[in-house]
């Protein structure tokens, strides 16, 4: 969806929100498993994947990753996750190599699918990657993306 | 930050779809303005969604998230009426979101 559109659909519907924040972002005060955001600062892929817990992680097909094969603006490229597999309590996206390769980590309490849409900025073409833990395992799966204007430097 | 964060919140059966909308600049720290400087890193670094004062999404966001950032989710199990709130932290420390009841698609 374009933004354009969104905001067009939505107007300024929500002005309302200060109130609800104050309470909310206390960390680790909301679902069970915190993150280590230190994996958020790894500079290598490998060491990011430690970091989530998620080195030896399990490829898998009931992961679906859309991506476009050819992103002309690496600035903000969309993406589509959904994991299939049962129990599943977090997603999270690295780019292999953008200086940070981890992008992103979402933890799902059960009325959640464990599915989400996202822009992300990808520095050069890369290796995509999703992690999917469930039950405690950490599951994979990755696609190549061509960047034609990185959307990271300059 | 002066525009505040848009949230759409329909029902389709029992689902939920969620589209969020942050503007937020989500500077990485490793970019650099004209005169070669690096611009300071200034980015969301946890987003929460909640439903009916539960929290149900949490997220933790690192610098690969594209600027005014876009979001969607589904939920299960949903009414119509039933409230959705958003909640942001950033790594200045400032703080954001919004609030919306879920309607029939």
């Amino acid at each position: 969806m374009h933004r354009r559109d969104f905001l067009q659909a939505f107007g300024s519907a929500t002005a309302l929100a200060p109130l609800v924040v104050a309470g909310l972002l206390s960390p680790g005060a909301a679902l069970a498993v915190s993150f280590n955001r230190a994996a958020f600062d790894a500079k290598t892929a490998a060491d990011a994947l430690r970091l989530i817990g998620a080195a030896s992680a399990e490829a898998s097909r009931d992961i679906l990753l859309k991506a476009p094969e050819v992103a002309e603006n690496g600035a903000a490229v969309p993406i589509e996750v959904v994991s299939s597999i049962p129990g599943t309590t977090r997603l999270s996206v690295l780019i292999d190599k953008n200086p940070l390769p981890l992008a992103l980590q979402f933890n799902f309490a059960p009325e959640a699918a464990a599915r989400f849409q996202a822009k992300l900025r990808m520095a050069e073409s890369s290796r995509l990657r999703v992690v999917a833990m469930a039950g405690g395992k950490h599951y994979t799966v990755f696609r190549e993306v061509k960047v034609t204007v990185g959307g990271c430097g300059d | 930050m002066s525009e505040p964060t848009k949230i759409r919140a329909t029902v389709k059966g029992s689902d939920g779809e969620v589209r969020i909308l942050i503007p937020h600049v989500m500077e990485s720290g490793l970019r650099r303005d004209p005169s070669g400087q690096l611009l300071a890193a200034h980015y969301i670094t946890s987003l929460i969604l909640s439903l009916n004062g539960r929290p149900v999404i949490e997220s933790a966001l690192g610098t690969a998230v594209s600027a005014n950032p876009l979001f969607a989710f589904q939920l299960q199990g949903i009414k119509v009426g039933d409230k959705l709130s958003v909640a942001w932290l950033d790594s200045k420390g400032q703080k954001g979101g919004a609030e919306a009841s879920f309607s029939a698609a």
